[in-house]
């Protein structure tokens, strides 16, 4: 008999009881959707956070002085930008405050910023300018805001040229910054921004304690590190007292540490696709009880064990695999619906978890469909055509 | 052609071994038409299942066309059945979710028939049992006797060397078990070999030939003159020889006496257990006799 036939057969059989036949697909569909669901989300994740990273800079370097009796001044911090392979140096003042403007107040994290800031970090403006170098260099009480902070206080984005209240000291807004992507650090849209200088009265703190310094090449990384460690060093005499992260370690770091978490997820789920094939198994074998009768039929007629054995095992292949694909249907869905409410966030079925969702709930029907099916084939026809 | 020597076939129920059949020899020729007959326990079904391939027996052999099929494997048991056997039933045994045609194609498929070939002698088939007009038609909109005339269609459109019908007519009204009766001598006629197995010696007698079962014993076996009616090539010789041996093989009161007074209570597998069934043997065999001659 053709595998062809045996699949007709086996589908008959799946649509002639459409309602047990879905409820058995359920535990796949659960279990492919739980699959699938999971290590798409932890995808997701794990690169819109390795993209906000590498967006920061995967090619930059981190500086926190830790030791707060001995910070570096402003001047140090910039001259840092004279040494070989060093792009930009970005030193940064960062502190909280209350905005107010029009009556409203918002409590908004201030950042006290240089013009290389927008080199090194990449904001993007919706409209307006950026803090510059002119604005650190005569102090001047102007501000970039993010968007959240915009429409708090202001109710729309076209602000600029309008003052707001920082911490009771004026600033008129020179920019509005399109919507950004909020990290676990940082929430670009409920910042605001302000030349460093100025930042330097308005908290009260003259020491740089955070730069960033972005280098040439990124192949120089590792030898701009090592000049820095090397200056720092001669400087502080302890190596605790400052800390230099390369980004590009880090995102090496969230990547495996996803990549564990994706497996470990992947496991667990997988057990649900493991109780999906139970669940199968269960009902093939009550239904080759139900049907010992059609079996003795068919064997009274001339179908052999092997007929047999291909129609069961095929209808129960079938009902894994729809199963993984209505599951995976179903995921899509829900990680669409995810994307569209929130913008920032691109979830989806990679192929390579598609593929082995699927090819696992192919596995899953062979497995729990060889014990029914042998069974089935097993019977006798003189026995089973007396079944009533 | 099929040819049983000397077929033994012994069950164990509880303890006790059941002579079910015990060394039944027959030869049935193409064309032919039997009927077996036997009351509950006689060891028809048993018979049945060993002809139909479904059973091996314990002793003896069977040849089905001029090859041995009492040893062999499951696998090649059901090539049998494929092949060289179509099945009629008590409970018709279609397939419910299945239309007429699907249900008469299903044997070509497990052949292996091209999809062009088998609608041409499904389609056949059909037209042959007057169902043509209900081939999709599934068996729970068709009646008992259509039912069993699609059975029919499926056990021939196999082009069996032999069919073979287990109580056809048992589940069935008296017109449905007229026309179905009229239908197999008709396939008779036309050619096809006919097993018919049955405890009714009415339904029996249509057949040119009895063979009548008893306590796994042939006891007799007969052949009537509508056989040459039929114009099958029989011979004057067969019959006698077959109606003498019937006469030595069968005395009533035996027959009679041995499970009815034997074993009151222990009415196992392997004896007749009511009163009913025993009494016809006695009243009916004279007159098969008679027939026979």
């Amino acid at each position: 008999m053709k595998v062809s036939q045996a699949g007709k057969m086996a589908l008959s059989a799946i649509l002639s009881n459409k309602l047990r036949s879905f409820l058995t697909m359920l535990g796949i569909i659960i279990g492919v959707m739980a699959v699938t669901l999971l290590i798409s989300i932890v995808q997701g994740a794990s690169n819109t956070v390795t993209g906000q990273l590498d967006d920061l800079g995967g090619d930059q370097l981190i500086v926190q002085i830790i030791n707060p009796t001995k910070r570096l001044t402003l001047s140090e911090v910039e001259a840092l930008a004279e040494e070989e392979g060093v792009a930009y140096v970005s030193p940064t003042l960062g502190g909280n405050g209350t905005a107010r403007a029009f009556g409203n107040s918002m409590d908004v994290s201030v950042s006290g910023i240089t013009g290389s800031y927008k080199d090194v970090q990449g904001l993007d403006l919706e409209s307006g300018r950026v803090i510059t170098q002119t604005d650190n260099d005569y102090r001047l009480s102007v501000c970039v805001i993010g968007r959240k902070v915009a429409t708090e206080l202001f109710g729309t984005t076209a602000c600029i040229g309008k003052n707001l209240r920082l911490n009771g000291k004026d600033y008129r807004i020179a920019g509005v910054l399109t919507e950004q992507v909020q990290t676990a650090v940082e929430d670009p849209n409920a910042t605001v921004y302000i030349p460093l200088t100025n930042a330097q009265r308005l908290l009260s703190e003259v020491n740089v304690s955070l730069f960033y310094v972005a280098v040439e090449e990124e192949a120089d990384m590792d030898a701009v590190k090592a000049l820095l460690d090397r200056k720092l060093l001669a400087k502080y005499d302890d190596e605790d007292d400052y800390l230099i992260v390369n980004m590009a370690d880090v995102i090496d770091i969230i990547d495996t540490i996803m990549g564990t978490l994706e497996l470990l997820l992947a496991a667990i789920a997988g057990i649900s696709l493991v109780v999906g094939g139970i669940g199968i198994m269960n009902i093939m074998l009550v239904s080759v009880t139900e049907r010992t009768r059609e079996i003795g039929i068919r064997k009274a007629i001339g179908a052999q064990r092997g007929d047999i054995i291909v129609q069961f095992m095929i209808e129960s292949v079938i009902l894994s695999l729809f199963g993984g694909i209505i599951g995976m249907a179903v995921s899509q869905a829900v990680l669409t619906t995810v994307n569209i409410l929130h913008p920032g966030y691109n979830f989806a079925i990679s192929f390579n978890t598609g593929a082995v969702a699927l090819g696992f709930s192919i596995l899953v029907g062979l497995v729990f469909g060889i014990y029914p099916a042998a069974k089935a084939a097993g019977l006798k026809p003189i026995n089973a055509l007396r079944y009533e | 052609m099929i040819e049983l020597r000397d077929i033994k076939k012994i069950y164990q129920l509880g303890g006790e071994e059941v002579h079910a059949l015990d060394g039944v020899s027959l030869v049935i020729e193409d064309r032919e038409f039997v009927a077996v007959v036997g009351a509950s326990g006689s060891g028809k079904s048993t018979l049945m299942n060993i002809i139909g391939c479904l059973d091996t027996p314990d002793e003896g052999a069977y040849f089905i066309d001029g090859q041995d099929v009492s040893d062999l494997s499951e696998h090649d048991q059901s090539i049998m059945r494929n092949r060289k056997i179509g099945f009629i039933f008590q409970q018709f045994n279609l397939l419910p979710k299945l239309t007429a045609y699907e249900n008469v194609e299903l044997p070509l498929i497990y052949q292996g028939v091209s999809s062009a070939e088998r609608k041409e002698r499904v389609t056949e088939a059909l037209k042959r049992v007057g169902l043509e007009n209900r081939m999709w038609h599934r068996p729970n909109q068709l009646s008992g006797g259509q039912q069993q005339r699609v059975a029919v269609a499926r056990a021939l459109v196999t082009r069996p060397a032999l069919i073979l019908a287990d109580e056809p007519t048992g589940n069935l009204d008296s017109h449905s078990t007229g026309e179905i009766m009229e239908l197999l001598k008709e396939l008779h006629r036309a050619g096809n070999t006919l097993v018919l197995i049955t405890h009714d010696d009415e339904i029996a007698s249509e057949a040119p030939r009895r063979v009548r079962l008893f306590d796994g014993k042939v006891v007799a076996d007969m052949r009537s003159d509508a056989r040459k009616a039929d114009g099958s090539s029989g011979t004057d010789f067969d019959g006698n020889a077959v109606a003498d041996r019937n006469m030595k093989a069968a005395p009533a009161p035996v027959m009679r006496s041995g499970p009815g007074g034997g074993s009151p209570g222990g009415g196992s597998a392997g004896t007749v257990s009511g009163p009913g069934e025993e009494s016809f043997i006695p009243e009916e065999d004279p007159e098969e006799v008679t027939d026979g001659r």
